[in-house]
C-alpha cells in the first residue's frame, strides 16, 4: 500500500515536472504534449477506475495551480476521462501495444471537448475558439508520447501481469 | 464486497467532481489577488527557474522539431525560398552560434538608437505556456527587475512580440499578438489609417480598420499607433499578405503576416519606459 502511494506521487510528480519543463520545448506549432493526461490513463489502465479519476484530479489540479487557466476545469476533464480509461480497462483484453494509444488519442479528445463545454457552462467570456484541428493534433501527438510513457509506469507499478492485456 | 468497492469509488469520485465544481466557482468569482491567483503566481515563480534551466538543455532538441515542422510546410514556400536560398546560404553558412547572437545583439543595438524615446530591458525567453489554447511564453524577469503587467514586449528586431500580462518577482508572462484574447491599437504606415490589431489564436493576426473605406493593399506596413497606453506608437507588426472580401457586416478581413518570429523566440526587449499609462481591454487571462 506506502509503495503503491509512493509511485502514485512519484508519477505524478515526474509528469508535472515533464509537463512543465519538456512538453512546450518539444511542442509542434501550438500543440503540445498534454503529458498529465497521459500519465492519467496509463495509471487508470494499470490501477483502474478509482484510482485514475483520483490521479486525473490531482494532475489537472497541479496542472491548473502551475498555469494561469481557470482552477478546476482541468481536474474535471482529468477525473471524466481517468474514471473512463480506468472502466475500459476491465472490458479491453487484446495483446497489441497500440490499444493504450488508441484510449489516449480518444482520451485527449474527450478532455478537450468537456473543457470547452465547462468554459461555456461557467460562461467564461474570452474562451479560445474551437479549433478540431490542434484537437486532433493534440490527442495524436499524446498518442505518440504513449508509447514512452506507458512502458515506464508499467514498470514503476510493477504490473506487468496486468499489462500483459497491453504488452 | 464488489459492490461496496463500487460504492465507494462512486463516493470518490462524486466528492472530486463537487471539489472541482467549487474551485471553479470560487476562482471564477474571486478578483486577481484572491487567493488561487495568488497561488498561481507563486507557483510560476517557483517553476521557472527549472523552466529556464531545461529550456538551454533541451533548445537541440527544439531546434530539430522546429527543422522538423518546417518540412512540412516547406513544399508551398519552394518557389519563394528559391529565390531566396543564395542569401540564406550565406547566413547559414555563417550560422555559428556566436556569430548569430552577436547580430543579435547588434540589432537591439539598433533598435535602442534608432528608438532613443523608450527605455529597454532585454530578458531572455524561459518557456512557453503548456496550454494549447494560450499563445503565451514565459520571460525570465519580474518587478524585481523592473517589469509591470501591460509593458510591451518586442523581438530582437524591434518587432511587437505582444505585452506582459502576469508579472512575478522573478519572472513574467507575454501574451503573444497571435492569441485570441490579444488586442492592440494599431495604423497602416503608409497614410495612418487607424485600425486594431487582433490575434486569431492560430498564429494568425487580423487586421481591423476603423475606416473600412480606407486606402489598403497587400504589402502595406502595419505599425502600433499608440492609443491605448499600453504598446508606445511606430512599432512595426507586420505586412499584410491578404485582403478578403466585404463580409456581411461590411468590415474587410485582413490577413498580417507578424513580422517577429514568434515560434523562435530566444529573447526578448522589454519596453520598461515610459511604462504603460492604462490597461488595455482585453488582457485577461483564459481559461
Amino acid at each position: 500500500m506506502v509503495h503503491r502511494r509512493l509511485t502514485f506521487f512519484a508519477v505524478l510528480v515526474v509528469a508535472l515536472l515533464l509537463q512543465l519543463t519538456v512538453s512546450p520545448e518539444i511542442g509542434i506549432g501550438s500543440v503540445k504534449p498534454d503529458i498529465l493526461l497521459v500519465a492519467t490513463i496509463c495509471w487508470a489502465l494499470f490501477e483502474g477506475p478509482g484510482q485514475g479519476a483520483l490521479f486525473g484530479f490531482c494532475a489537472g489540479l497541479l496542472e491548473g495551480i502551475f498555469s494561469t487557466a481557470v482552477l478546476g476545469v482541468s481536474a474535471f476533464a482529468k477525473i471524466i476521462v481517468g474514471y473512463f480509461s480506468g472502466e475500459l480497462r476491465q472490458r479491453v483484453i487484446s495483446k497489441s501495444v497500440i490499444w493504450p494509444m488508441i484510449i489516449v488519442f480518444f482520451g485527449s479528445i474527450l478532455q478537450e471537448l468537456i473543457r470547452f463545454a465547462t468554459w461555456a457552462l461557467v460562461g467564461l467570456e474570452q474562451r479560445p475558439p474551437f479549433n478540431f484541428g490542434i484537437i486532433a493534433g493534440l490527442a495524436l501527438y499524446n498518442a505518440l508520447v504513449t508509447l514512452v510513457i506507458y512502458p515506464v509506469i508499467r514498470h514503476f507499478t510493477g504490473q506487468e501481469d496486468r499489462a500483459l492485456m497491453f504488452p | 464486497m464488489v459492490e461496496r468497492q463500487n460504492r465507494r469509488q462512486r463516493i470518490l469520485i462524486v466528492t472530486l467532481v463537487i471539489i472541482c465544481v467549487l474551485l471553479v466557482t470560487v476562482y471564477s468569482r474571486e478578483s486577481k489577488d484572491g487567493l488561487f491567483h495568488r497561488l498561481q503566481r507563486f507557483s510560476l515563480d517557483v517553476v521557472s527557474p527549472l523552466q529556464k534551466g531545461m529550456s538551454k538543455v533541451l533548445s537541440p532538441v527544439k531546434d530539430g522539431i522546429g527543422y522538423l515542422a518546417d518540412l512540412g510546410s516547406a513544399n508551398s514556400e519552394r518557389d519563394r525560398l528559391k529565390e531566396d536560398v543564395e542569401e540564406l546560404q550565406q547566413e547559414v553558412d555563417e550560422g555559428e552560434e556566436l556569430k548569430l547572437e552577436n547580430e543579435a545583439l547588434k540589432s537591439m543595438i539598433a533598435v535602442k538608437e534608432s528608438r532613443t524615446d523608450l527605455g529597454f530591458l532585454v530578458v531572455d525567453v524561459i518557456g512557453a505556456n503548456p496550454d494549447i489554447w494560450e499563445q503565451t511564453v514565459q520571460i525570465g524577469a519580474g518587478y524585481s527587475d523592473g517589469l509591470q503587467e501591460y509593458m510591451a514586449v518586442l523581438s530582437e528586431d524591434g518587432s511587437l512580440v505582444g505585452r506582459i500580462i502576469l508579472c512575478t518577482s522573478e519572472a513574467s508572462v507575454v501574451q503573444l499578438i497571435t492569441d485570441d484574447k490579444s488586442s492592440v491599437g494599431a495604423m497602416l504606415q503608409a497614410n495612418a489609417e487607424m485600425g486594431v490589431v487582433k490575434g486569431e489564436g492560430r498564429g494568425d493576426v487580423r487586421l481591423e480598420l476603423l475606416n473600412q473605406d480606407a486606402d489598403v493593399k497587400t504589402g502595406d506596413v502595419v505599425v502600433t499607433s499608440g492609443l491605448g497606453g499600453t504598446c508606445p506608437s511606430g512599432i512595426p507588426i507586420g505586412t499584410i499578405t491578404e485582403i478578403s472580401e466585404r463580409r456581411a457586416d461590411l468590415s474587410v478581413g485582413i490577413v498580417i503576416d507578424p513580422r517577429a518570429s514568434l515560434t523562435r523566440l530566444d529573447r526578448v526587449m522589454v519596453v520598461v519606459s515610459p511604462p504603460p499609462s492604462t490597461s488595455p481591454m482585453a488582457a485577461e487571462g483564459g481559461g
